[in-house]
């Protein structure tokens, strides 16, 4: 009786075990130690945990090694049963690990693999490659193109820069004489010590010169504006709008060596551009009608002048000659005791008017085959046009106009600016009101600034007081 | 035209001063172009950059070059050194992260 008793006992905790098989894998064998009768109650557990990782393993090599390790246990297990009756659960509950639907793989990998033939070259798959990782030289043509594009503007750069360069220089030796025998210093670069007398290159294409001790002038800047050779992009421009080298010539002339007269000639489409642009064109000049007809002055060519009289005496026969003969090279003469530059935008509102210079300008175009000789006497027409402008004296009525002229600009000045003019001196008078506030503050004395509050409470109350005529009652 | 009296006064010379604004001298002639070149070139190598756009680091290029070419002496040559350096990264950056051919836009 006592072994069926045992039996059923052991029966009895193999069912529980199984119920809670999850917790029997983390479980310590400790726990059911007291029942340990033999290792078959870990066997269970070892097996699931084998058959599970199995099961999970992918890979057909796991699979193929589990097969004849399983045969020993599925034969214990057997034998287990055959001995005890009350274990069939236990079979039933770990065959679905045979099931080929659930652990596909794990039971017949072996039969299930494809043979593989020694003899056939496996196929290759070889996917598309995106195009960009093929390195074929011809699909990176724009890149070329652009690298070309720069060798190119470089070339160009160097090309032009040198023939610029050329160019000036040319200028320079040839009216090198001429410069020598009017000016006592000939090319300066505003150094302490002149370094290297001679042009000096603002940019690639723009050189000038400064040339001073004349009588009559100050000084002569000499621009000499070159296409911009070095610039292949300009280049392509000049081919829809072309372009000139030209020298700019800027005479300060000393106060008073010239009357008092604003004076332009020069090719219309300059005319009316400086004339818009340069303040005291458009404040003093009118544009003169038909200037051929009544200066005599070549075709093409514009005039803005203030006073006839000084207008006609500038355009005398020898300058008309010099302007018919040299037509195609000047582009403009501008004289002027009243240049102020170009008109400024009003920004800041000036309250000055801006500072005046006498001044004789010039614009030239150089020749197109670089024959320099043939603008020289340019350069003397200039030096004419200097001693012309000092011997020159207007009559008393020119005189009078021009000095009325003057008037007027500055009475329209002073008005445009009155607004502004009257703001500045409120402000000014509001900033000495506020630091004589501050001394008195700072001042120890109370009475003092009693007194001072007292004085700028009544000040307030007069400004504030309604302003009205004080009537004089006649008394009847 | 004869110059019979030498008109040379040594007494009157006067040093060259280099105009302080630009503007009073040259006035609306002022070339302005090395300055829009610069700006531009820093917009398209910005672009080239953030937005890859290949084409954008290349026109950032020429702009430079052509900033460069136009520059004046008197004109702070860092400027234009940056403004190379920023468009020469824009392309060499862009071609880093994408190494792919340039596509004319009418390709696309």
């Amino acid at each position: 009786m006592r072994p069926v008793f045992a039996f059923l006992l052991l029966a009895l905790i193999c069912f529980a075990s199984t119920k809670s098989e999850s917790d029997f894998e983390e479980d310590d064998s400790d726990d059911f130690a007291e029942f340990d009768d033999g290792n078959f109650y870990a066997e269970p557990a070892a097996k699931n945990a084998d058959s599970f990782s199995g099961g999970a393993g992918s890979s057909h090599g796991e699979s193929r090694d589990d097969p004849p390790a399983k045969e020993p246990r599925k034969q214990a297990q057997n034998q287990e049963s055959d001995e005890e009756d009350g274990l069939v659960e236990d079979d039933d509950e770990f065959e679905h690990f045979q099931d080929e639907e659930e652990f596909e793989g794990y039971d017949g990998g072996d039969s299930k693999d494809p043979p593989i033939d020694q003899k056939v070259e496996p196929k290759l798959n070889i996917p598309n490659i995106p195009l960009h990782f093929r390195t074929h030289w011809d699909s990176y043509w724009m890149e070329m193109l652009m690298v070309a594009g720069l060798l190119a503007y470089f070339a160009n750069f160097f090309a032009g820069k040198a023939k610029n360069a050329r160019l000036a220089q040319l200028w320079f030796s040839t009216h090198r004489a001429l410069l020598d025998e009017n000016f006592a210093l000939v090319g300066d670069d505003g150094k302490a010590e002149n370094e290297n007398p001679g042009l000096i290159k603002e940019s690639e294409s723009l050189y000038t010169l400064w040339c001073s001790g004349r009588t009559c002038c100050e000084g002569m800047l000499v621009e000499l504006k070159m296409i911009k050779r070095q610039d292949l992009v300009s280049l392509v421009a000049g081919l829809m709008r072309p372009q000139l080298d030209q020298a700019h010539i800027k005479i300060e002339l000393t106060r008073g060596v010239m009357d008092a007269f604003v004076f332009a000639v020069g090719t219309k489409k300059t005319i009316t551009k400086v004339f818009k642009e340069y303040t005291d064109l458009s404040k003093f000049c009118s544009l003169v009608g038909k200037p051929e007809d009544r200066y005599n002055v070549p075709t093409g060519f514009g005039v803005l002048s203030e006073i006839p009289e000084a207008t006609s005496a500038i355009l005398e026969s020898r300058i008309i000659t010099a302007l018919n003969k040299y037509q195609s090279y000047i582009d403009y003469l501008h004289i002027s005791d009243q240049f102020s530059g170009p008109i400024q935008q009003e920004e800041g509102g000036t309250l000055k008017q801006p500072e005046t210079k006498a001044v004789l300008l010039a614009g030239f175009n150089l020749p197109k085959h670089a024959e320099m000789e043939t603008i020289k006497p340019l350069l003397l027409l200039i030096f004419y046009l200097m001693e012309r402008l000092k011997t020159y004296r207007m009559s008393k009525e020119g005189k009078a106009k021009s000095d009325k002229n003057r008037q007027r600009v500055e009475e329209e000045f002073l008005k445009s600016t009155h607004a502004a003019r009257a703001e500045a001196a409120a402000q000014r008078r509001e900033d000495k009101r506020k630091q004589e506030k501050e001394r008195i503050l700072a001042d120890e004395d109370p009475e003092k600034q009693r007194r001072w509050e007292a004085k700028e409470q009544k000040r307030q109350a007069k400004r504030n007081a309604p302003k009205m005529k004080r009537l004089a009652v006649k008394s009847l | 035209m004869n110059m019979t009296v030498d008109p040379r006064r040594k007494e009157k010379i006067n040093r060259y001063k280099a105009p302080k604004n630009q503007g009073q001298s040259g006035g609306a002639n002022e070339d302005m172009m090395p300055d829009y070149m610069n700006i531009l070139g820093m917009i398209f190598s910005m672009c080239g950059l953030m937005m890859k756009l290949k084409w954008c680091a290349w026109f950032a290029l020429y702009c430079s070059c052509i900033s460069f070419a136009s520059s004046r002496a008197s004109d702070d040559a860092k400027q234009v050194l940056s403004s190379f350096m920023l468009s020469v990264s824009a392309v060499v950056m862009s071609y880093l992260q994408n190494p792919a051919a340039m596509t004319p836009p009418w390709a696309s």
